[in-house]
């Protein structure tokens, strides 16, 4: 089809569209390099010089513990050292841990996801953006008239710009993921360890990978959708912003004075992480601690399923107004 | 002869924040295959709207619309790639150059990357067609508007005012260019308010005033139908005009008075005039039939003829039916 070869030569051509590639790529680069270098590789002897300086500084604690606990059973009630010896517990060994007295290093295992979860977030505000002026932009300057007095099937040149953006982002996604996946992956081999890693964990890596993805793809198409409907990139970005300020700050001010439960539900940050971690749990701030056992310890799960559906939900809404209102309205 | 753009009672209605404006009204046009058609008319009169309509970027009320035969807006993808047409200012992204932007269009339009070159060559952009539209004169963005209407080679150019912006020498070019795609079979049709140059150029014309036709034909018939068939004379003695003026008056001639001259009016046979006077020893030193241009047909049809001491606003054109429809 010509028009997705001319738009696809359209997406290269833009501009801002390189800058803001070259932007996203020159941050995972400094995150990339900051990890680099404030991690190091551990060799057998730090370890085994850390376990005794842990285990050194349990027998402290311990020593320490016997000596409030000889006062704690010699004190009156209601004084201030009784309130001290509430917590009159025995340190455990286990609460010492061998890494405090190690330079950092980097774990391949532990570390990949919430590293990925930045690669998903940078990438998936430059994809917002570069959906928001790949189409806004053609609107605010006219030649998107000048396109429509070529191809005047409009819901077709909207949808094929729409493919295209989708195309584009996923190429780029997968490039990034890759180079960032292979990023920390020489990073664990230069300053840290690939230990633990199984079929299962690179699986369940590439899953993550996946829902990455899909947040890039939602993030770039709603903003093609809101700057397609507004017929101009700034009304795609005001939205944005809009929903970060009054819908997120002033909403978390709102929920937080009324005193909602679980008012984490409500909040974008929250389903982010539920998206990207698969679940997250959201516990209740004001929940009720007149009860004889302590606070009820009653929590919500966010599922990525359920996160997953929202996103869906709003894109489709969007898409299905964008369609309309590109069919309907005047251009003019 | 086929018309290949054929307009009945076109109506529209635009919902603008000062409430409705009728911008067309009842709308009629036509335009035959190979000819250069004027499309004239005050600012605000309806041309962009009317062209608009035709290219399918805004919705009629009513109306019926063909173009090369086929109905629009319902055939437009079927003709559109016969129609070659420039809206209003021409407007471009401004950072691709003009052969990425005509290229990109070439690719939409499905037409051989030769294209590109060939146009910019026809339209004098060739040795600056790299850089950015950005950078270009108004002038310079016209022209490279008209060379994307041309990239189709199309069967009809609909071309919304193509000599704005442009220097003397590109108008004559332009004119010099539509007289070329003309000969080679192309029928044009250009809105303008610049009326010399449709004089110049154009087979027929129609003119519009407040969305409604006030006249149309070839351009000789509009003149004739309109010339007002005005005499000027001059007297060898200046003092015996006022005597003149009573003699012609009396010979029921309709006559104004002016300082050195007389304007009459409907005078079918000027030798009249200088026999009447003759008789009464009144020499006649010029006796000038004034011939009336277009733009004075236009003025008149359009009711926008200045009047001293008076800024006129943009919507006061006379309303068509006062003028009665001519031609
Ligand atoms: N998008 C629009 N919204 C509201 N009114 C419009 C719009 N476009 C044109 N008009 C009005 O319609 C009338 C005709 O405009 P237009 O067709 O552009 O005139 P022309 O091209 O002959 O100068 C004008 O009164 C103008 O103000
Ligand atoms: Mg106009």
């Amino acid at each position: 089809m010509s028009l997705v070869r001319a738009e696809r030569r359209r997406f290269l051509k833009r501009r801002l569209i390189k800058w803001l590639l070259v932007i996203a790529v020159a941050l995972l680069a400094i995150i990339a390099t900051a990890v680099f270098f404030s991690n190091q590789k551990v060799d057998a002897a730090t370890i085994a010089a850390a376990e005794a300086q842990a285990d050194q500084e349990y027998q402290q604690q311990v020593m320490y513990w016997e000596q409030r606990h000889q006062v704690c059973g010699t004190v009156k009630e209601g004084t201030p050292e009784a309130e001290m010896c509430t917590y009159d517990l025995k340190p455990q060994r286990s609460d010492i841990r061998a890494e405090w007295y190690m330079p950092a290093t980097f774990g391949f295992k532990a570390n990949f996801e919430p590293l990925t979860m930045v690669w998903a977030a940078i990438i998936a505000v430059i994809a917002f953006v570069i959906g928001a002026s790949f189409v806004g932009a053609e609107w605010s300057t006219g030649a998107m008239m000048s396109l429509l007095t070529w191809q005047p099937r409009r819901m077709r040149v909207l949808g094929t710009k729409l493919a295209v953006l989708a195309g584009w982002l996923t190429g780029i996604g997968v490039v990034t993921f890759g180079l960032w996946t292979g990023a920390l992956w020489l990073i664990a081999r230069l300053r840290g360890d690939t230990d633990g890693m199984t079929a299962g964990t690179w699986q369940s890596f590439g899953l993550t990978g996946l829902r990455g993805l899909g947040l890039i793809l939602a993030m770039g198409i709603v903003g093609f959708l809101l700057a397609s409907i507004g017929r101009h990139t700034g009304v795609a970005l005001g939205v944005a912003l809009a929903v970060v300020i009054v819908g997120q700050v002033g909403l978390t001010i709102v929920l937080t004075m009324l005193q909602v439960p679980y008012f984490g539900m409500y909040l974008l940050p929250m389903h982010l992480l539920a998206w990207m971690q698969k679940s997250f749990v959201v516990g209740n701030e004001f929940a009720n601690c007149a009860n004889p056992n302590g606070c009820e310890e009653v929590v919500k799960t966010l599922t990525w399923q359920g996160t997953g559906s929202i996103m869906l939900g709003v894109t489709v809404l969007l898409a299905v107004l964008a369609f309309w209102q590109i069919r309907r309205r005047d251009v003019a | 002869m086929t018309a290949v753009l054929e307009i009945q009672g076109l109506r529209k209605t635009y919902r603008a924040r000062g409430g409705p404006r009728r911008a067309l009204d009842g709308f009629e046009m036509y335009v035959e295959a190979g000819q250069v058609h004027g499309f004239l008319g005050p600012n605000g009169s309806g041309k962009t709207t009317t062209l608009r309509t035709l290219l399918g970027l805004i919705r009629p009320d009513s109306g019926d619309m063909r173009l090369l035969g086929h109905s629009v807006p319902k055939a437009l993808p079927q003709v559109i790639g016969q129609v070659g047409a420039i809206v209003e200012s021409p407007q471009f992204f401004p950072h691709f150059s003009a052969n990425d932007t005509l290229s990109l269009l070439a690719d939409a339009g499905n037409l051989p990357q030769a294209r590109v070159d060939w146009a910019l060559e026809l339209v004098g952009l060739r040795d600056r067609a790299k850089e950015r539209v950005k950078t270009y004169s108004l002038g310079m963005k016209q022209r490279l508007a008209v060379a994307s209407a041309l990239l189709k080679q199309p069967k009809l150019l609909i071309l919304d005012e193509p000599a704005n912006g442009l220097d003397p020498g590109g108008i004559r070019e332009m004119r010099d260019m539509m007289a070329a795609l003309s000969a080679g079979g192309m029928t044009v049709m250009l809105s303008s308010h610049i009326l010399g140059e449709i004089q110049l150029i154009c087979d027929s014309v129609t003119i519009i005033s407040l969305g409604r036709r006030v006249a149309y034909g070839p351009v000789s018939e509009v003149l004739q139908a309109h010339s007002t068939n005005q005499v000027r004379v001059r007297l060898e003695d200046v003092t015996d005009l006022a005597s003149a003026a009573a003699v012609l008056s009396g010979a029921g001639v309709s006559v104004q008075t002016h300082p050195d001259h007389l304007l009459l009016s409907n005078v079918d046979k000027p030798a009249l005039v200088s026999r009447v006077l003759a008789e009464r020893q009144l020499y006649v030193s010029e006796l000038t039939p004034l011939s009336a241009d277009l733009e004075d047909v236009f003025l008149e049809l359009t009711g926008t003829a200045p009047v001293p001491g008076q800024a006129r606003q943009v919507d006061n054109s006379v309303k068509p039916e006062q003028n009665g429809v001519a031609a």
